[in-house]
This record gives structure tokens, sequence and C-alpha cells, in this order.
């Protein structure tokens, strides 16, 4: 990050494809030029500047085992992110960051992990698998949970695939009603992961989807015993200055920006419901 | 303290550079002081698209100091609040560059207004520890005294009186009688309360006559919220943040039409607590200076006091 947290280093974009067949989301990699770098791990995030239309922020879905491309992954939604898909390959934007505190990495060690994904929220659940994976020995089981609407609608298809094939790592994927063609799990993740029923011991389990996937997955990992302190997710609120400033995002005394995203259901059992 | 004639005085900062008069005007529905920290539209950054060359981006330079003659006491002890969300872990650049070259002349609040509650927050108008220097208008001087290394260079070059014992026995009875025109409020106690009223139904009782027209917080000299909006022109624009308001809907409205605070109900609840829970959870510090601008701006009469008093009298469960 620059000493002036405002100004986003330039950044080229490589390269842009759509990541869902319903054409919303698309996938983004960003170089930044003038020799920049930003050290980063996974669940940070940065803000993308499409100049003249302003910022908004999106996880980091490259892990930075993978080198110095920047990869994000964007819903079409708002004027941002319109803009943002129109941009053409070899345009330059900006980008500013890396901001907020990310997964707690360090304590994975020597641990198991359960990382439970829904819809278009893997974006940082990839780059922490990504990361895990790099260095596989460090961490002991790997299980991931993740489902989406449709086949189409899930991200990263071809790695989900290739990671599904490992015998280091349990990869899981459902859809949420059968689809032709589709031979994998069928039903909401909550009882997908209920069905396979994850062992909570020495387990860090880290959660990110929409809000209804969230409200429902999270009784049923308290009935497979994690407790509130192994349990993460990453939270999303409206933002924009992204370091702490500009005061929309808090939820009590803490702001998303800075003291999140990512929190632990015990830091947010302390927090008032404002989200 | 040592004292000096008030247009000597003038005379000699109008020299020193932009001189800002607020002790004319005073008691502005906006506060200058914290305009001229924060500027309601400020210019974060400027950007050329070149074609294939890139993106050239430029930071403006900022306006050099102010100095700013007659600030009260409240609006100074603000500007320290402020100091805490914009000098703190990532500092604010544009910020920090105000604040270091602004100087800040207090002058103690000899005639507070019926809507001052200062005294509630252990200071008062005639506290001289904010600003860079602090003055008391006694009538044909100003007694005056340096607060910080900035103040005492601002005046060096002047000739200072010693204050006689009779011009400090003034000051101590226009003090007296400030003071006394002051209504404190109590609030020992009401941020641990606050913490367990975040459910409590009395917000709805609060905000039920507040309009969501954000006009205290515009005034209110602690508010610092803000947007960034960028202004697009032929390959070129510019970014510039604004001022924000948490009473309005859009604040927190959310690209997928969630909106964490969707009524005035949710809005008014964390203006409240931000300043009187969550500051003092943050930094030990209320985030109020009970200047009264909000009571004076209010459209509808909303008055932070009796709301304090409301909240006291609620009953929670232990």
């Amino acid at each position: 990050m620059r000493e002036n947290p405002y100004v986003p280093y330039p950044a080229l974009l490589k390269r842009s494809y759509f990541e869902s067949d319903d054409f919303s989301l698309k996938t983004f990699e960003f170089e930044l030029l003038d020799g920049n770098r930003i050290d980063y791990i996974p669940g940070q995030f940065c803000e993308i500047s499409v100049f003249g239309k302003g910022e908004a922020p999106f996880g980091i879905a490259s892990s930075p085992t993978e080198g110095h491309i920047l990869k994000f992954t964007v819903n079409k939604a708002g004027l941002v992110t319109t803009a943002l898909h129109e941009a053409e390959e070899g345009s330059i934007l900006g980008i500013r960051g890396p901001l907020g505190n990310g997964y707690p990495v360090e304590k994975f060690r020597g641990k198991n992990v359960l990382i439970v994904g829904g819809g278009f929220a893997f974006t940082t659940l990839r780059s922490l698998l990504v990361y895990l994976l790099n260095s596989r020995s460090d961490y002991e089981k790997i299980t991931v949970i993740y489902g989406a609407r449709t086949p189409g609608l899930l991200l990263y298809r071809e790695e989900l695939f290739e990671w599904e094939k490992r015998d280091d790592l349990k990869v899981i994927l459902t859809v949420d009603r059968e689809f032709p063609g589709w031979e994998k799990q069928v039903g909401f993740v909550p009882q997908v992961l209920e069905r396979t029923a994850p062992s909570s011991k020495d387990c860090y389990a880290v959660v990110c989807g929409p809000p209804i996937m969230i409200k429902f997955t999270l009784p049923v990992l308290e009935k497979l015993g994690f407790k509130p302190e192994m349990v993460y997710t990453s939270l999303e609120k409206r933002m924009k200055c992204g370091i702490g400033k500009c005061g929309r995002c808090n939820i009590g005394p803490k702001y998303i920006c800075k003291d999140g995203p990512v929190f632990s259901l015990a830091q947010l059992a302390e927090l008032p419901e404002d989200y | 303290m040592k004292k000096i004639e008030k247009e000597k005085l003038l005379r000699h900062l109008e020299e020193k550079g932009n001189l800002v008069r607020l002790d004319r005007a005073r008691q502005d529905p906006l506060s200058v002081t914290k305009s001229s920290h924060l500027p309601q539209e400020e210019l974060l950054l400027l950007f050329r698209i070149n074609g294939d060359k890139g993106v050239e981006i430029r930071v403006p330079e900022g306006r050099g100091g102010k100095i700013l003659f007659g600030v009260s006491p409240c609006e100074a002890r603000a500007v320290d609040l402020l100091d805490l969300t914009f000098l703190r872990d990532r500092i604010d650049p544009y910020y920090k560059r105000k604040r270091e070259d602004n100087v800040l002349f207090v002058l103690a609040c000899n005639k507070p207004r019926s809507t001052c509650f200062c005294t509630s927050f252990g200071y008062g108008p005639f506290s001289g520890k904010f600003g860079d220097v602090f003055m008391v208008d006694i009538g044909d001087n100003l007694l005056i005294d340096p607060v910080t290394e900035k103040g005492s260079k601002a005046l060096e070059g002047l000739e200072l009186e010693e204050a006689t014992p009779s011009d400090l026995e003034k000051m101590e009875s226009l003090k007296r009688s400030a003071e006394g025109a002051i209504t404190t409020v109590n609030i020992e106690g009401i941020s641990e309360k606050l913490k367990k009223m975040f459910l409590d139904e009395i917000w709805a009782d609060l905000a039920f006559k507040c309009v969501n027209c954000g006009a205290c917080t515009y005034v209110c000299p602690t508010c610092y919220c803000f947007d960034i909006q960028d202004v697009e022109r032929t390959n070129w624009g510019y970014r510039e943040r604004v001022w924000d308001s948490c009473m309005f809907p859009i604040y927190s409205l959310e690209t997928s039409g969630h909106n964490p605070r969707p009524t005035g109900v949710e809005r008014m609840r964390n203006r409240i607590m931000h300043k009187f829970s969550y500051y003092p959870e943050l930094y030990g510090e209320y985030g109020c200076v009970g200047c009264g601008r909000c009571i004076r701006a209010c459209p509808v009469n909303f008055d932070i006091r009796e709301a304090l008093e409301t909240l006291k009298e609620v009953e929670v469960a232990a």
C-alpha cells in the first residue's frame, strides 16, 4: 500500500473472461505497472478503480503463491462493475490495496481445514485453497464443500475438477437441484455439509456465501461440534475508503474494511447485528 | 497569562498568513473549523487517460495554512477527536497536511448559547488546553496563552504584557458566569448502558420525528463520514471526497439492494451509538463535544440532550 492510501496503483488489465455461463461474472487478471508489487494474504481485498466511474472493493481471488498477477471475479451489478465488465483487455485501471485482515492462515498450520462456499463467494476461498495447497504438507486434512445454483455458476470449474481428482484433498461440489449431465452432489450447501459431516476435531472452518447459506450453515457446523472461535467468515458491507475512515462499514465499533473482513464467529458474537 | 490588544494581535496575524476570523460571526451553523480540516468537497486525485500510454495520476498540493481566529473550545476539542480517526492507523495525508498547517486561536466562550452542554464532557467554555493558542476576551484586551509550540511560534515577535491580578479576576468572573449558563447533562455510565441497548425499542421512539435530513451530521464538528466519487470528463477526470451522512439511506445501501440500516430507526441508533458507545469503546472519549449545533440545526427540534436523558431513563435487563 502506498504512503497516500487513497492513490491507486495503475494496473494493466491483462486478461478478462466470463466465469459463469449466465455472463454475470467475469474474472479479471491484472498486472501492476511501474514494477509495483503488493504483498497480500488470502482473504484480503483491493479497491479496483475504473477511472471516471469510481472504485469498489473486491476480494482477491489469486493466491500470493501464484506470482504477481492479481485475479478478481466480479459480478456485474452496479456502475463500477458494469464499467469493469466493459473494460477491454489492455486497459489501464487502478488497484488500491491490499486492504483488510485476511484469513488467519498461520493458525491453520498443522490443523484440518474445512472450506465451505456458496455461489460467487468462492473468490477469496480459491485464494485460500491455492495458498494451502502450495504448501500442502503444512496442513492436515483439507475438505472443500462448494455449491451453486447450477453447474454453470460454479466459479473456477476446470480447477475444481482437477482438485477433485487429488487424493490429498476432498472436494465436494453440489448444485441446488438436478441438472442434465450433473452427476455430482445435489442439494443446498448446508444439507450437503450435514451429509458429509466432516469432523470438527482440530479443524478450522472457513465459510463464505450468500447470507441465506451462511444462516443455515452455521447451525450445522455447531451441531458438528465446531467452536465459534474455530469458524471464520468474511463479511461485506458498502465501503468507500477501505481504511476505516469514511465510516459506513462499521458493525458496532469495528470496521469491516479495517478490522475485517474476516471475523470468527466468536468475534461476531461480541458485535451487534448491524449487517 | 499574558495580555495584548486585540487589534495589535490581529494585525500581527494578518501579516503571518491566511487569517480566518471566526470571532465576529461566531456560532456559524457550519463548523468552519471542521471544514478547514475536512472540507465538504475535497480533491483526492486527478487523472488523465493517455490512450496506450496509460493513466497519469496526480495528487493535488492542497491549500496553505489558515490561521483560525476565534475558534470556540468545543470546536477545537472536536478537531482533537477528528485526529483519532484521521491520524491513527493509516494516516490520512490530506487531513494531516491541513492539521499541521492550520493554527487554531481558541477564544473562550463568554456568552454560551442556550443549546450548549459542553460541561457534560469534562471541559468547559474556558478550557484552555485545546488548539494552539488560548485567548480570553476581557473587554479592552485579550488574555493570551500559547498551548502548543506552533502557537508560541505564531506569537513570536509580539510584545506581550503580563496579565494583572485584576485581569485574571475579570477572567474568573466571566468564566463563572459562562459556566453557570450551561446545562450539564449527566452522562455517566451511558456508554456501558448503550452496549446493552442495541435491540431496545426506544430507538423507534427517538427516531419517530426525525426526517433523516442529515443536517445534524453536517453541522456536527465531530461527524466526519465521507463518500468518494469520480467526476469524468473526456480523457481526464478527478476523484473527490464529499461529506456524507449516516442519516441517509444510501449511505449503507448495498448494490444487491440489501441495506443493513433500512429505516430511520437503525440510522438514529447508529448516530447516537457511534458518539456515545463506539467512540468511548475505541478511544475512551465521547464523540460529542456538546456544542449544540445539531440542536439548533434540526428542523424538527430533535434535542440530543433530551435523547440522552431518555436513554438514561430506559430500564435495561442487567
